[in-house]
């Protein structure tokens, strides 16, 4: 289809009317200049003429469908109001009857729930006022000719909402810490209530962990102690069993006291606990199921958030088109912020920013080839100093491993040293990795943001896996020693001195900034709240929780009430000692990407522990596999236990495990991916190929107004009869296609013919 | 808490719920607040209309620099003066269990300062105005985002940005559910 006007820098064949600007066509294709300013046409309604071509423009029926373009379903289109201006404002008439007219009349309506129609008016954008009438009304007129059936339906649907009522009553409620929330929402953003909202939502997810490993797991071998009074597992004692009182050091350490307990794995039973009756309870498997379960557990529920965040996120926020002046300018202002000096700050930062971006806008030079070429040279410099960084961290951490069980070192610190060294690790190299990027100098502080966020979780995640390794394969050799044990009081220690850290951290750069600033030095500014190195945090001690809940039951509700103190200790450091950040932080998109560190972390740590299920041998002389050669084993003997009874399970079983079925089942996962993927293209091919048909529409429809503004202005002028023809003879043929273009083609012909008579 | 409980029949309180995306409780959370802006008045009459004044006492609106906008929008004598009624309904649409395309519909109506179902040059330099606060753009920098919206924005190129095109780009760019939120 050749649109009738397609060139360039288009000249109006006839004397422009007053008020209008000199005016040309911008091509859409070549895209702006960045120099230069386009100029704008109007269509300025002051002569007669344009008064006419105004009012054909009113009846345009793209406009009328204008307030119409919703997505609550086709249907609702027609219950809406249909004229320009919005029934909200002060316009005097009560629309209330004409809707609920149109309402009840329309056949299709019948057929709608309650809920149906519920939905529909909670969207309508008229005043709640004229909501209840309409409510009313349309209700009182439903009320004939229910069988009994519907009516039947009809209270399975109220009782449904009613209930679903209830729960959002009590949700509300119980919603955790609001109060906090919205303070910090109000002073800071949406930014800084991320990181809350973050911390939360992992203390609600450890919550289920905690009740299963309880409930299946600690509470049994609690009841067989204390009903039994048999020993625990862990040392059969011998006549003159030291009983290790408890001093405040365990809490530090993890030892002395805390290893007879439930604390670690070594003190779980390997016997059928058999308390009420006849029933067995088997530890052995309460233990791996429970494991599995609450892994599986955290899979789902990580799995769901990930895609549920990156589909409205990403796909609905269509990541590759950025419309950056658009979200700058209307999603700019934070509708939370409540504080005076919040606000003034967000004014400033969003002058800030858009004076920055339009100033680069504007003169963006090339760099040179050799400047370029230096850029590359230092960044692949830096690169690898930081993996040498990371290797030389890894290879610390292995080495003070193995020399620790070697040498003689006094008790506190033998024990302390390794969690000491990766906290340290963990606080200096990310500094050292921030002067690097200074160096690199990157163009975007997003960038810099994401490479700094890789670079530290890469970091983490090394001396983690050296140290997971070094575990199960140097220290599970030692067959005096309760390995899972010690690796459980590990973790422990882990967790503990990286919470000792964080409140040392946020106490010092902090706290104590903050009175330094105000009282000594008086040009060094407060500080401002990272958001990214705390989320990282968190995402790591939650990684340590995942590690080592198999080998340490307990540590859930350990971390469960270290996120709480930490929760605490924040806000009030929040509210205290930092201000808002100039510098605006893109909540939603980081939300998705912090989501998928975690997600790799969890896992990362799956693995680590399916490996030491799987392939590392228990130790002989406690916890509830002592005497196995893998932990796994009895789940092999389970399922060839039912052989007897239910062959055709094990014989399914079996199918399933064997590397055939698995084989055909990733193949199949894969070929759905890729199919997928090329349907996605297909769309983003046809969305472009739409929006390029959206554009010439418009111009169309521009060109033909120009002409419908000609034509009046040619039959005011002659008097005499008018050629309706000039407007017809342009109409060749159907190259208009749209709807609202017929219609006005005809209507133009319809009103040069009534002028011109 | 129980004045507020007594202030509505259980009829009343009902249509509320069903016809906002609010429960009953955060419906009398949301009473207890508008009771506060002027207790005299609303201690006599609940259904007293409450001054635009009054209405931007309330700490959520008195920093929005698009504050006299919103009252506009949702009062229903179309001059900022709201009900508790208007109130409530702008309550509901500022929640977060309010679905998308409600809240860009009012976001619409809020950014369309002259009321024409458009938004034109001349809007978008006003809602720029309001967001920069106290330091202003220079002409050419406005002149120059002005441009770049619509370049981004425009799709028929008539220079306006009509509801359909601002809803298009508006569901495309991620942070607007979150940050046109109000909570009480």
């Amino acid at each position: 289809m050749d649109p009738p006007c397609d060139n360039d820098g288009y000249a109006p064949a006839s004397p422009r009317t007053e008020g209008d600007e000199e005016y040309e066509m911008v091509d859409r294709n070549n895209g702006p200049t960045s120099s230069g300013l386009r100029r704008r046409k109007t269509w300025s309604a002051q002569n007669e003429t344009d008064r006419e071509t105004a009012r054909l423009l009113e009846s345009l029926p793209s406009r009328q469908l204008e307030s119409l373009a919703t997505t609550l379903g086709k249907d609702t289109i027609h219950f809406k109001h249909r004229r320009m201006k919005s029934f909200h404002g002060g316009s005097g008439v009560d629309p209330s009857n004409e809707i609920a007219d149109a309402m009840t009349n329309d056949p299709q309506f019948a057929e709608k729930t309650e809920d149906e129609i519920e939905e529909m008016l909670k969207g309508m954008t008229t005043t709640l006022s004229s909501k209840r009438v309409i409510m009313h009304k349309v209700s009182s007129r439903r009320k004939r000719g229910v069988g009994r059936f519907t009516r039947f339906k009809y209270n399975v649907a109220m009782n449904w909402q009613h209930f679903k009522y209830s729960v959002a009553e009590v949700m509300y409620s119980l919603e955790l810490w609001k109060s906090h929330l919205k303070l910090i929402e109000g002073h800071f953003g949406t930014g800084v209530t991320s990181y809350f909202l973050f911390l939360k939502w992992l203390f609600l997810i450890n919550i289920p962990v905690f009740l299963l490993t309880l409930g299946f797991v600690v509470l049994p071998q609690v009841l067989y102690r204390w009903l039994k009074q048999d020993p625990p597992g862990y040392i059969e004692p011998s006549e003159n069993s030291t009983y290790v009182s408890f001093t405040g050091i365990e809490l530090l350490t993890g030892q002395g006291w805390f290893e007879n307990t439930e604390l670690y794995y070594g003190f779980y039973t390997n016997r059928t606990i058999n308390l009420i009756g006849n029933h067995n309870y088997e530890m052995k498997y309460a233990y791996l199921f429970t494991c599995g379960g609450y892994y599986l557990l955290c899979l789902i529920i990580l799995a769901t958030s990930i895609l549920q965040s990156y589909r409205k996120y990403y796909i609905e926020g269509s990541g590759d088109i950025n419309f950056y002046y658009i979200s700058k300018v209307f999603n700019g202002w934070d509708y939370g912020i409540t504080s005076v000096e919040a606000a003034r700050l967000k004014h400033k930062s969003l002058f800030l920013e858009l004076s920055e971006y339009l100033a680069g806008f504007k003169g963006k030079k090339e760099k040179t080839l050799s400047a370029k070429c230096q850029l590359f040279m230092i960044r692949l410099c830096t690169n690898i100093a930081v993996l040498g960084l990371i290797g030389a961290s890894g290879y610390l951490i292995y080495y003070l491993s193995s020399i620790i069980r070697r040498i003689e070192i006094p008790y506190l610190i033998d024990v302390l040293a390794i969690p000491l060294c990766i906290t340290g690790v963990h606080l200096i190299l990310p500094i050292l990795f921030h002067l690097l990027e200074r160096l690199e100098c990157y163009v975007k502080p997003k960038t810099e943001l994401y490479i700094h966020m890789i670079r530290t979780m890469t970091l983490k995640g090394v001396t983690l896996i050296v140290l997971v390794n070094f575990w199960f394969t140097e220290l599970s050799k030692d067959s005096t020693l309760c390995w899972e044990t010690y690796v459980g009081e590990e973790i422990y220690r882990l967790v503990i001195v990286d919470f000792i850290f964080t409140l040392l951290v946020t106490f010092l750069f902090e706290f104590m900034r903050r009175i330094v600033a105000n009282y000594c030095i008086k040009s060094l500014s407060v500080a401002e709240f990272n958001i990214g190195r705390n989320t990282m945090d968190l995402i790591y001690s939650q990684t340590l929780c995942w590690l080592g809940t198999f080998y340490c039951p307990l540590l859930s509700c350990i971390v469960l009430i270290k996120l709480v103190i930490i929760f605490y200790v924040k806000r009030v450091s929040v509210i205290q000692n930092c201000q808002p950040s100039m510098r605006p932080w893109r909540a939603a998109r980081s939300h998705t990407i912090f989501l998928g560190f975690l997600f790799s972390f969890f896992l990362l740590t799956t693995v680590a522990v399916a490996c030491g299920i799987i392939f590392v041998e228990p130790s002989d002389n406690c916890g509830p596999y002592k005497g196995q050669n893998q932990t796994y084993q009895v789940v092999t003997e389970l399922i060839d236990s039912w052989k007897d009874d239910y062959t055709w399970l094990t014989y399914t079983i079996e199918f399933i495990s064997s590397p055939g079925f698995i084989a055909a089942v990733v193949i199949i996962l894969g070929m759905g991916t890729y199919y997928l993927r090329l349907v996605m293209i297909g769309h983003k091919q046809m969305v472009t190929l739409l929006e390029q048909q959206l554009t010439l529409e418009g111009k169309d429809k521009n060109f033909l107004l120009k002409l419908l503004q000609d034509v009046n202005k040619k039959n005011k002028d002659k008097k005499k009869t008018s050629r309706p023809l000039t407007a017809t003879s342009y109409l060749s043929d159907d190259t208009v296609t749209s709807p609202g273009g017929r219609t006005f083609i005809r209507q133009v012909a319809e009103a040069s013919s009534r002028t011109g008579l | 808490m129980g004045g507020s409980q007594s202030a509505f029949t259980e009829q009343e309180l009902d249509d509320y719920q069903t016809l906002t995306y609010l429960t009953k409780k955060e419906i009398l959370h949301v009473y207890k607040r508008f009771f506060t802006l002027a207790p005299q008045a609303v201690n006599q009459d609940k259904n007293t209309k409450l001054g635009i004044s009054d209405i931007q006492k309330l700490p959520e609106l008195k920093v929005n620099p698009f504050r006299e906008r919103i009252c506009k929008v949702f009062s229903s004598s179309g001059d900022g003066d709201m009900t508790f009624e208007d109130f409530l309904d702008m309550m509901s649409v500022f929640s977060d269990q309010a679905p998308k395309n409600v809240k860009v519909e009012y976001a619409f109506r809020i950014y369309d300062f002259d009321e024409d179902d458009y938004i034109s040059a001349g809007d978008l330099k006003e809602v720029i105005d309001k967001l920069t606060g106290d330091q202003k753009l220079s002409e050419e920098d406005m002149q120059q985002l002005i441009d770049n919206i619509f370049m981004e924005a425009d799709l028929d190129d008539d220079e306006l940005l009509s509801f359909a095109e601002f809803e298009h780009v508006i569901s495309k760019a991620p942070d607007f559910i979150n940050s046109f939120r109000i909570r009480l």
